[in-house]
């Protein structure tokens, strides 16, 4: 052993040098040697860690995918319900004055967005458009279509509004017929509205098991590291930095699951296109399916960062207790 | 330095490790605790660590009662103590090198200043040539005398060791206590927790004795035969 050495306490002892620069500096530095050790970590043992990524991943994803298939279903439902018009078919010999007059009155309701006036022979052309009517139009003596008012309801009116208007028609003399379409509409909003819920509540959970996979991973973590800790607080480590590289590896499982969740949606977004442009051209475009927004697809990954942290942070402190 | 006034320990279960000890070590002086297994020695060091907490009594460290040490002190007093264990304590996945330099790290000292300490503490236990090993290609001595780096390299005001030659031979056991000796002639205060009788008498320190944890002999340096 070397007695010539210079003996290290000659100098001043290291607590008593620890300033506010270098303390600010120390703790930048940790960060970052926290920050690469724990990847380090998570790189030494591939395995564990894509199964981690991948239950927390999948979890997220699941989320992700009702949103897209909700988000579609409601502009389908937008789409298919644009120009929803409320027809009136007046009754048999009321003359176009008299049809006239009753789309006046209709078009004076705070209800009623615009009528239009359809007449017997454009009744009769329409259906001569369609397949399979022409020649049994051609047989016909004459036309027995009556007159049609078409009613469009002012643009965000509540279903119960609507149905007030289309009991006003039913009262109204010379209307024989009200047809209204708009009954599907009100149920599919009644649908889309359980498995908006049903996906919250399944987002909530699946959040949770994510929260709670990450969590014991980290758990497992520590036990495994459990001398090294006892070591580190031994030797005057405050548990802040014991967990450091703790709550490092929750960012990383966080981070990784949220990218393979975001990207796990793209891809069932893309399986999804081919049919979804074939169901759209057979509604002559009228249909516009959208994806994942980009906002989403970025914001996920943090957010499970910010998720893979707080299961960090919820056990390390517990299980730091413990071992302290 | 360090002053024990009236100290119990009790663990849960009622087993009485320490009893109504009392006992001062000046700054600079070096002592050694003795006595049969289950004697306190142990205790007394973990009490000083802040491992544990006496039941009653007072325990001072260079005038701060250690009772008023709340939890988030804990870390900075044990910045100030050097702490060597039997079985060394290393991180068997860190280099030599790392080992040593943990102190400073947790210290927050800058990188240029934790190496030239770190190479200097290493140097002073002979082992800078092994700074880039792992501890697991060290023999039983070496590991120790890594965990002694360990310990002094942040410059401890109190360096504290529970049989630290307990699974050493003679000759490296009698290496080990010489160093303890010379970084207490540095002014470093220094306990170590010790049953070898042997190596005890031929330090030439003083010696606290205890049975069934209580005070039954504290024998002077000069007066050790």
């Amino acid at each position: 052993m070397n007695t010539s050495t210079e003996l290290p306490h000659n100098e001043t002892p290291a607590h008593a040098e620890r300033h506010r620069p270098r303390k600010f500096a120390s703790w930048h530095e940790h960060h970052g040697w926290s920050a690469g050790a724990s990847l380090r970590r998570l790189m030494s043992r591939p395995l564990g860690t894509l199964l981690t990524v991948a239950v927390m991943g999948l979890a997220l994803a699941l989320p992700l995918a009702f949103y897209l298939l909700l988000g579609n279903v409601q502009k389908m439902g937008d789409a298919l319900g644009q120009n929803q018009t409320v027809s009136a078919f007046l009754k048999s010999g009321q003359t176009g004055s008299a049809a006239e007059l009753i789309a006046t009155k209709l078009r004076d309701r705070a209800d009623v967005a615009a009528v239009a006036v359809k007449t017997p022979q454009q009744g009769l052309d329409e259906l001569a458009k369609m397949q399979g009517f022409g020649g049994a139009l051609h047989a016909l003596d004459d036309n027995p279509l009556p007159y049609v008012l078409d009613v469009l309801p002012k643009p965000g009116l509540a279903a119960n509004e609507v149905e007030q208007l289309v009991t006003d028609l039913r009262a109204i003399q010379g209307i024989d017929l009200v047809q209204d379409s708009g009954t599907w509409r009100q149920r599919l909003d009644a649908l889309l509205g359980v498995g908006k819920r049903t996906a919250m509540v399944l987002a909530a959970l699946l959040t949770l098991a994510a929260l709670l996979v990450v969590g014991n991973t980290i758990r497992m973590d520590i036990s495994s590291r459990s001398e090294e800790i006892d070591v580190l607080m031994l030797v005057g480590a405050s548990r802040a930095f014991v967990r450091r590289p703790y709550l490092y590896a929750g960012i990383w499982y966080g981070l990784f699951s949220g990218l393979l969740a975001a990207l796990l949606a793209v891809l069932v977004e893309l399986a999804l296109a081919e049919p979804v442009s074939r169901l759209g051209s057979a509604y002559e475009g009228r249909l516009q399916i959208g994806g994942l927004p980009l906002w989403l697809l970025i914001a996920v990954p943090f957010a499970a960062a910010v998720l893979g942290w707080l299961g960090a942070r919820l056990v390390s402190a517990w299980q730091l207790r413990k071992a302290a | 330095m360090i002053r024990f006034e009236q100290v119990s320990k009790r663990y849960e279960g009622g087993h009485e490790a320490l009893s109504q000890l009392s006992f001062h070590v000046a700054p600079g002086e070096m002592a050694f605790v003795t006595g049969h297994s289950g004697a306190g020695k142990s205790t007394l060091l973990k009490l000083l660590g802040l491992i544990e907490r006496p039941s009653h009594g007072l325990i001072a460290l260079d005038g701060q009662s250690l009772a008023k040490v709340g939890r988030a002190g804990i870390p900075k007093l044990r910045r100030r103590i050097g702490m060597v264990f039997q079985d060394h304590r290393l991180l068997m996945d860190r280099t030599v090198y790392a080992n040593v330099e943990l102190p400073l790290v947790i210290g927050g000292i800058a990188p240029a200043e934790r190496g030239r300490r770190a190479r200097a503490a290493l140097e002073k236990v002979g082992l800078l040539a092994y700074e880039r090993q792992l501890p697991a290609s060290l023999s039983a001595g070496e590991r120790q005398r890594v965990g002694i780096a360990r310990a002094i390299v942040a410059k401890p005001t109190l360096l504290i060791a529970d049989e630290p030659t307990g699974n050493l031979d003679p000759q490296l056991a009698v290496e080990i206590m010489e160093l303890f000796a010379e970084f207490q002639q540095v002014g470093t205060t220094v306990l170590i927790a010790s049953h070898d009788l042997p190596l005890i008498k031929r330090m030439k320190k003083r010696v606290v004795v205890l049975d069934h944890g209580r005070l039954v002999a504290d024998i002077a340096a000069q007066e050790v035969l």
